[in-house]
């Protein structure tokens, strides 16, 4: 899927911003060319050659703060997917292949999740097991999981109630191998759509939480925290949104681009694909012998 | 049993028992004041190398049979016996196990649906023989062989169903129930999707499997194209048997009057100008 995805210019150009971010989170706090945390007289200054986008209310380069809290967002924004996912496809698949009982149940818990009043609900957990940001984004992760639920449920009743599944459990096939050969391939691209989805979800959740003082703490520099303290300023430095404001953007735009990759080259369009690809890539190819083409 | 068991059967005058065998089964379906019965006191047998036609309407129970056959409906009363053994009661394993020998197979009467879309034809027919464990080597000759059994030409191995046409699906998903060699195999109306053309052309396929000996149910609405290949017929309605007899005697001289409306709706040129009262008698009779 990942080849067929990058056969596509969308898929090219959001494979590579999100590569961009990725990389920035990694060396992002080792290019800061100042301390992101060190203050000085010098506060909210223009962009100039010491200092790129200028400097905070408190004298600190923004620079610096940018790139050293690329990383936070970034891996906040993916242990809130990741969590999600883990939290969501297994039961969903799994609602489906092991009875009423736990099918029963599991659709309960996701209502009740759905229910619950998701700022109210972290501000309650921050507030019960302490503000941080892996209880932040453990909660984020466990209220964005009913997405992946019942993204890969639906997937898996459709499938698991074809006749080729049928055909394939006359013959013999256990849960795995329906799982592997018949299920996996046509639950993994919804799936995938939702995680591109939800990245860029994640990402503005991470900001806004940041924004609202729960998970990541002052002073360590965010992304969306840059983007709220630069709100405060807006008539003394309207240039200062724009930088984290645009990482923000650009990254759940590419998220969003890689969905749309993903959802083209699977289903209908993807299947022609692949099937365009088969038929070029046969050596001698021929009509058939006895019906031609279809 | 294999081949040469097979052809002992048939030459010895020891006799063997059928190769299936429904005796008195009852299905019910559903909850509360959903739950009917499908099927009621069903008994059927299936010879070595016998086509049997199930024939009904829709509604009949016809497919809800072939599915309690193959155990993806779960039987309220009765057996079925596959080669004289009980298979309605078998635990997962046991069943599991069973239908890795292939020894019945069957075709979905939607070509297209039972076909995985993102399987090439080639991976669809060597999918019951990978659950065997013959190596895909041997598995891809063998769908190969099947291929060119019914008819069709091996580049298409490596196409996606989605780019066949109905008559070339079919004739795949008859290949895929072949590759295993089954003694029985039971098709649900293999050829009611199909035109005229692609019909004949499956009929004849039907008729090459019957010669090499292979049992066949053939499930369908439609009395022509069971009467062409069966030898014996069995008429179901409202989930019971009410009429088996072979081809000759039920076409000819049906007692039952559900058979007997069925020969009169048969949609040929001569019945399409058929006495419409006579038929609107016997469909009142059955009412009563």
């Amino acid at each position: 899927m990942v080849r067929r995805v990058l056969t596509l210019p969308s898929g090219r150009v959001a494979v590579g911003v999100l590569l961009a971010v990725g990389l920035l989170a990694l060396v992002g706090p080792l290019l800061a060319p100042q301390d992101p945390l060190a203050t000085t007289t010098d506060a909210l200054a223009r962009p100039s050659v010491q200092h790129w986008l200028g400097t905070d209310s408190l004298g600190r380069d923004v620079l610096s703060r940018l790139l050293d809290g690329s990383r936070v967002s970034v891996v906040g924004s993916l242990e809130v997917v990741v969590i999600a996912l883990v939290v969501g496809v297994v039961p969903g698949i799994l609602s489906v292949q092991l009875g009423r009982v736990f099918e029963w149940a599991s659709l309960r818990i996701v209502d009740t999740l759905i229910a619950l009043p998701f700022l109210l609900f972290a501000v309650a957990v921050t507030a019960l097991l302490g503000n941080g940001i892996t209880q932040a984004m453990v909660v984020t992760g466990v209220l964005v999981s009913p997405l992946f639920f019942r993204v890969s449920r639906a997937a898996t009743l459709a499938v698991a109630r074809s006749a080729y599944v049928e055909a394939a459990v006359i013959s013999g096939a256990s849960v795995t191998w329906v799982a592997r050969r018949h299920l996996w391939s046509k639950v993994l691209p919804p799936i995938a759509v939702a995680f591109a989805q939800t990245l860029g979800v994640g990402f503005v959740i991470v900001s806004s939480l940041t924004f609202l003082g729960i998970g990541v703490q002052p002073p360590a520099p965010t992304w969306g925290g840059l983007l709220a303290t630069s709100l405060g300023f807006l008539d003394q430095q309207p240039w200062a949104p724009i930088a984290p404001a645009a990482l923000i953007v650009a990254t759940v735009w590419a998220s969003n681009l890689l969905a749309d990759a993903i959802r083209d080259v699977t289903g209908e369009a993807g299947r022609d694909l692949l099937d365009r690809r088969t038929r070029r890539s046969a050596t001698a190819p021929s009509l058939s012998r006895t019906g031609g083409t279809p | 049993m294999t081949t040469s068991e097979t052809a002992y059967h048939r030459l010895s005058s020891v006799p063997s028992p059928p190769v299936l065998s429904v005796e008195d089964v009852r299905v019910t379906l559903g909850r509360g004041l959903h739950r009917a019965r499908i099927l009621d006191g069903v008994s059927l047998t299936v010879e070595r190398g016998e086509t049997v036609g199930l024939i009904g309407e829709t509604g009949s129970g016809k497919t809800t049979l072939a599915r309690t056959i193959l155990g993806l409906t779960p039987v309220s009363g009765g057996r079925v016996l596959v080669d004289g053994e009980d298979v309605t009661r078998l635990g997962r394993r046991k069943r599991r196990a069973l239908r890795r020998r292939g020894v019945v197979q069957y075709v979905f009467q939607d070509p297209l649906k039972s076909l995985d879309p993102d399987l090439t034809i080639g991976e669809s027919l060597t999918e019951p023989l990978l659950l065997q464990g013959v190596p895909g080597d041997e598995a891809r000759e063998r769908a190969l062989r099947f291929l060119g059994r019914v008819h069709l030409d091996e580049q298409l191995l490596d196409r996606l169903p989605g780019r066949l046409s109905g008559g070339q699906r079919q004739r795949v998903a008859v290949a895929r129930a072949l590759v295993t060699e089954p003694d029985v195999v039971i098709l649900d109306e293999p050829v009611s999707a199909l035109d005229a053309a692609n019909r004949v052309q499956v009929l004849s396929i039907l008729q090459e499997l019957k010669a090499a000996g292979i049992a066949l149910l053939f499930v369908s609405h439609d009395l022509g194209s069971v009467a062409g290949v069966a030898d014996r017929i069995a008429v179901l309605h409202r989930g019971e048997v009410v009429e088996v007899g072979t081809t000759r005697d039920v076409v000819t001289n049906p007692s039952h009057p559900y058979t007997q409306l069925l020969l009169r709706s048969a949609p040929t040129l001569r019945s399409a100008s058929a006495d419409r009262a006579e038929r609107a008698a016997l469909r009142a009779r059955l009412t009563a």
